[in-house]
């Protein structure tokens, strides 16, 4: 009977770590950071950061897809810069607006190619993208000849540094935007289900009709896609596309944010929000430590210890639920 | 054809190298001195060396993200060490500093079921502040004049460091392909349940092969300090990606379970070949990058025809 | 199953055009309002003054004396003093200067990792009534005031030394450089190949350091030394990369001149040990020190500065010049010229 009532009692735990856990330590972060550093709890501190995050977390949205099935992108660092560096020379002649969608429409181009070599080549996701991720960056490199482009238009520099109702940083907007239909395709469609049944068992999903190949073009073409609109929020709150300086570690940052998220680099089931979440954390741990005036070599040591914290944490849920690895 | 593709796994790379040879040979009068050879030679081996670390975690069906950090944080503690303690003892101490990260490593993996991509990153940060924390952020020069004998001096006109990863290799190859040891660890990286319930100690073995990781970097941190001759927490940026280039290029299985320590050797000096012949026709810096790019993608891609060639052999039932 | 698609397909269309009208409708908003002249807001009480700090790095020796000469100033002025270091990466330098803002510091300093990356941030700061000063480096758009090194002129020194020791212009030079993302002080390379070439010299090698570090700059003269088997002097455009090629030139047991970059504490020690011929001394120090007071001069004195450009000069150092130019720089800094510990 005590059993019973003990497992029943971890099971609750479970679920309810698993589903609070994150946003809990986010909320934590934040309180210690209140009390530590004055002015980090104002409402424009808190919002900048939350636009600031937008810029992780936007990518992290469509790499959670990617991981779900399985696969992996370490080339969208190179990818931010070279749509970033494209998208922004073609302002003065295609206007701002098109420059805005000639970006995200190269960025989802890449990410279609990345997903053609990974499928019709076999080549493994993780080294197809890193060959792309010296490709995508040296061709940035040639073609501005290393010279930044300096992004004037009013209507680009919105998507970074553009205030709705003159307080809440446009980014933000954007990030809600992309969740959303994130979660439409994840949760109320088919094609959800489809990237759920290929990351769990891709030899299953296509047994039973599922055209796996499609579906991992899919995921890589998105997640073009999501970088493309994290390029332009980033190109346009640095105020200049740089082809060697944008992106550095982009993809250790969002990769990370996704794991930290609970979505399990084996593939399967994922979890958007918990990648927002994480992205959160992310930004607003370097934020707030700086602040803090940590040393910055202890900053590097707190971050990495916080990594491996948050994702032993989520192992927790496993563990209360019963449920091995 | 099926004989061909089996010799094109063995030698694929190599074959690369004798076609950049004659290129280079054509190319400039100056590559086929001796000096220039084992010029290249030399710089191949510093990612060679940690490749066969990286060989064995990629075979074991793990990673290592952490290796430009702990070849400076050896770096690091050689600079403080020598000077007090001597040199044989500071790099004993220094390379078993760096095993034990290696263990964290394993056991962190292990114990806590944390992803390797997500640990090694994590350490390779965390180490990365120690070293910097440890060195108080300044590069630290070391006027122990005989320790430059490791990575600088010759011996019978071939420098130290090809001896060093000649041994390594010795090792490493003996270790991975006689020994029960390395046999575990392919049987753990092909597929882990079943080397599980088959009663291999699954643990231990990831264990030993993150400490021996780790023991590799320390190694090629060692070479480096003592060429620079001055401990800098701030090593090797950067060098991770090309050890991983290394591995994959000389044909270890990323789906874990097949190793190639020949093939990283070679794939160490091609590298080092593509940077000296790209340098000596003056090719810009951009296209240095593209070009390493490029060639990743066509070995992968030679690599994926040749296994769908295979798989169609095997199911029409052609003996592989 | 068809009328989900369309749905996703509908909440995706409506969205992006909310997007579009929205950031139209914003930009056009904002640009009426955009154009605001600075307003500083002075003070009268040093104690009420915070200077905040966004710096490169804290990894390399160059910039751990700009951070000394900040920190130094703004205690000897009595200011509060928040550093955040950018950890090399450009958003993260922007995301730093927005969050100083955010803190309501009183002024900024700003040693950036991408300068063509603090428009906008730069923006929001002055907008919000916060002076910027640039330590070096560079800067896109209006600042304050702009501190800069003369990095060609130093690169156009190294030149003229490798002529005067060398006297022949057969003999081929070498130049290791500096990776394409770092513009500024890529001049250096610039002023060099300018003024070898004008003296009638060859620059045979001039290849990028790949790893910016000294065991990177060890690699590169190992290519120089292949590509160029009598190069006579080299010139390496970093302090850290400079000791490393000069460690190769010593193990490749050639009579090679090099010359580094920056005077770094381990330049000093390398040219005592005799293994370096010159450097090209920085003044990291003053000019994080000056940054503040600058600073200070526009807080509290209510001077005025718009896009002052402060040239900061630079100095050949040998092993003859060499103990004099470090007392002078013990006495000027408090600082030692070679390494302590």
């Amino acid at each position: 009977m005590d059993e019973l009532r003990s497992r029943q009692l971890k099971q609750k735990l479970g679920l309810f770590w698993g589903n609070f856990g994150l946003p809990l330590i986010f909320i934590l972060i934040v309180i210690v950071f209140s009390i530590t550093s004055p002015n980090f709890a104002t409402s424009y501190n808190l919002l900048s950061n939350f636009g600031f995050a937008s810029y992780v977390g936007i990518a992290a949205i469509g790499m959670t897809f990617v991981i779900m099935t399985g696969n992996f992108d370490i080339s969208i660092g190179s990818m931010l810069a070279l749509v970033g560096v494209l998208g922004s020379s073609f302002i003065p002649k295609i206007g701002g607006v098109g420059g805005v969608l000639s970006t995200v429409a190269i960025a989802s181009f890449l990410g279609f190619i990345n997903g053609i070599f990974v499928t019709k080549l076999r080549i493994p996701a993780f080294i197809t993208t890193l060959g792309m991720l010296y490709v995508f960056r040296s061709l940035a490199y040639i073609y501005t000849n290393n010279v930044p482009v300096y992004i004037s238009d009013r209507f680009w520099l919105y998507f970074g540094n553009g205030k709705l109702f003159g307080v809440i940083p446009f980014p933000i907007l954007l990030m809600v935007i992309c969740y959303l239909v994130a979660y439409l395709i994840l949760r109320k469609s088919p094609v959800g289900r489809y990237i759920i049944a290929v990351g769990t068992n891709a030899k299953a999903a296509a047994l039973s009709g599922i055209n796996v190949d499609n579906i991992k073009i899919l995921v890589f073409t998105l997640l073009g896609l999501f970088v493309g609109i994290a390029s332009i929020v980033n190109s346009a709150n640095l105020g200049a596309a740089n082809p060697g300086l944008m992106g550095q570690n982009y993809e250790f940052q969002v990769i990370t944010a996704v794991v930290l998220g609970g979505t399990a680099l084996s593939g399967g089931n994922g979890s958007l929000g918990g990648s927002l979440v994480a992205a959160l954390i992310v930004t607003f741990l370097g934020n707030g430590m700086g602040l803090m005036q940590v040393n910055s070599y202890w900053q590097l040591v707190a971050t990495g210890l916080v990594m491996i914290f948050a994702v032993s944490l989520n192992k927790l849920k496993f563990y209360l639920l019963g449920q091995g690895e | 054809m099926v004989r061909f593709l089996k010799l094109y796994e063995k030698i694929g790379i190599f074959i690369l190298i004798v076609l950049a040879s004659i290129f280079l040979g054509i190319a400039t009068p100056n590559f086929l001195k001796t000096d220039t050879i084992l010029n290249i030679i030399t710089q191949g081996t510093y990612g060679a060396i940690v490749g066969f670390g990286m060989v064995l975690a990629i075979t074991s069906g793990g990673f290592d993200l952490s290796v430009d950090a702990v070849v400076a944080l050896t770096s690091v503690f050689l600079s403080i060490l020598i000077p007090n303690i001597g040199i044989p003892s500071a790099i004993i101490i220094s390379i078993l500093i760096s095993c034990f990260i290696g263990f964290l490593n394993g056991v962190i993996i292990t114990k806590f079921g944390v992803n390797p991509l997500i640990t090694t990153l994590s350490m390779a940060t965390i180490v990365r502040g120690v070293a910097l924390l440890i060195a108080n952020g300044k590069q630290i020069p070391i006027s122990v004049t005989k320790f430059t004998v490791i990575g600088t001096s010759k011996f019978l006109g071939v420098p130290i460091p090809i001896y060093i990863m000649v041994v390594l290799f010795i090792i490493f190859y003996l270790l991975l392909y006689q020994t029960p040891l390395g046999r575990h660890i392919s049987a753990v990286g092909s597929n882990e349940n079943a080397a599980r319930i088959s009663g291999l100690n699954v643990v231990f073995i990831k264990i030993i092969v993150y400490v021996l990781v780790a023991f590799t970097a320390s190694i090629n941190g060692v070479i480096r300090t003592s060429q620079a001759m001055i401990g800098i927490p701030s090593m090797a940026p950067g060098f991770t990606l090309l050890v991983i280039t290394i591995t994959i290029l000389g044909g270890t299985s990323l789906s874990g379970g097949k190793g190639n320590l020949v093939g990283a050797v070679f794939a160490g000096i091609f590298i080092s070949m593509v940077y000296y012949g790209l340098n000596l026709i003056k090719v810009q810096y951009f296209y240095q990058l593209l070009s390493v790019g490029l060639i990743l993608i066509f070995a992968l891609f030679v690599d994926g025809l040749r296994q769908r060639y295979l798989e169609a052999a095997r199911i029409k039932g052609i003996k592989v | 199953m068809q009328k989900r698609y369309l749905k996703i397909m509908l909440v995706t269309l409506v969205c992006t055009a909310l997007i579009l009208t929205l950031s139209f409708l914003g930009c056009k908003k904002e640009e009426a309002a955009g154009g605001a002249s600075m307003q500083v807001k002075t003070y009268k009480d040093p104690s009420e003054i915070t200077i905040g700090f966004s710096l490169w790095t804290m990894q390399f020796t160059f910039f751990q004396n700009v951070e000394k000469g900040v920190k130094d100033a703004c205690k000897d002025f009595g200011f509060k003093y928040v550093m955040i270091d950018q950890n090399s990466d450009a958003t993260k330098m922007v995301q730093d200067i927005n969050a100083l803002v955010g803190q309501k510091v009183s002024g900024i300093v700003i040693t950036p990792v991408d300068p063509g990356a603090i428009g906008p941030a730069v923006e929001n700061a002055r907008k919000n009534g916060i002076p910027v000063v640039c330590a070096d480096i560079g800067k896109s758009g209006p600042v304050n005031a702009l501190l800069i090194s003369d990095n060609f002129k130093g690169g156009q020194l190294a030149a003229e030394f490798l002529a005067g020791k060398l006297n022949d212009t057969s003999k081929p030079l070498g130049l290791g450089n500096l990776l394409p993302q770092w513009t500024y002080a890529r001049q250096r390379g610039e002023g060099f190949l300018a003024k070898a070439m004008e003296l009638g010299y060859n620059v045979a090698a001039n290849i990028i350091v790949q790893n910016p570090s000294a065991e990177g700059g060890y690699d590169t003269m190992q290519q120089i030394l292949s590509a160029v088997p009598d190069v006579a002097g080299v010139f390496f455009c970093s302090g850290r990369e400079a000791v490393g090629a000069a460690q190769a030139i010593q193990a490749s047991g050639k009579n090679i001149l090099s010359v580094g970059y920056n005077g770094d504490p381990e330049e000093f020690q390398a040219m005592k040990d005799g293994i370096l011929n010159a450097t090209v001394l920085q003044q990291p120090y003053y000019i994080g020190y000056r940054s503040v007071e600058i600073l200070k001069e526009i807080l509290l004195d209510g001077k005025f500065y718009e896009n002052v450009e402060v040239p900061v000069d630079v100095k050949l150092v040998t092993p003859e010049n060499m103990d004099e130019i470090a007392a002078e720089i013990l006495e000027k800094t408090g600082n030692s010229a070679f390494p302590t510990e």
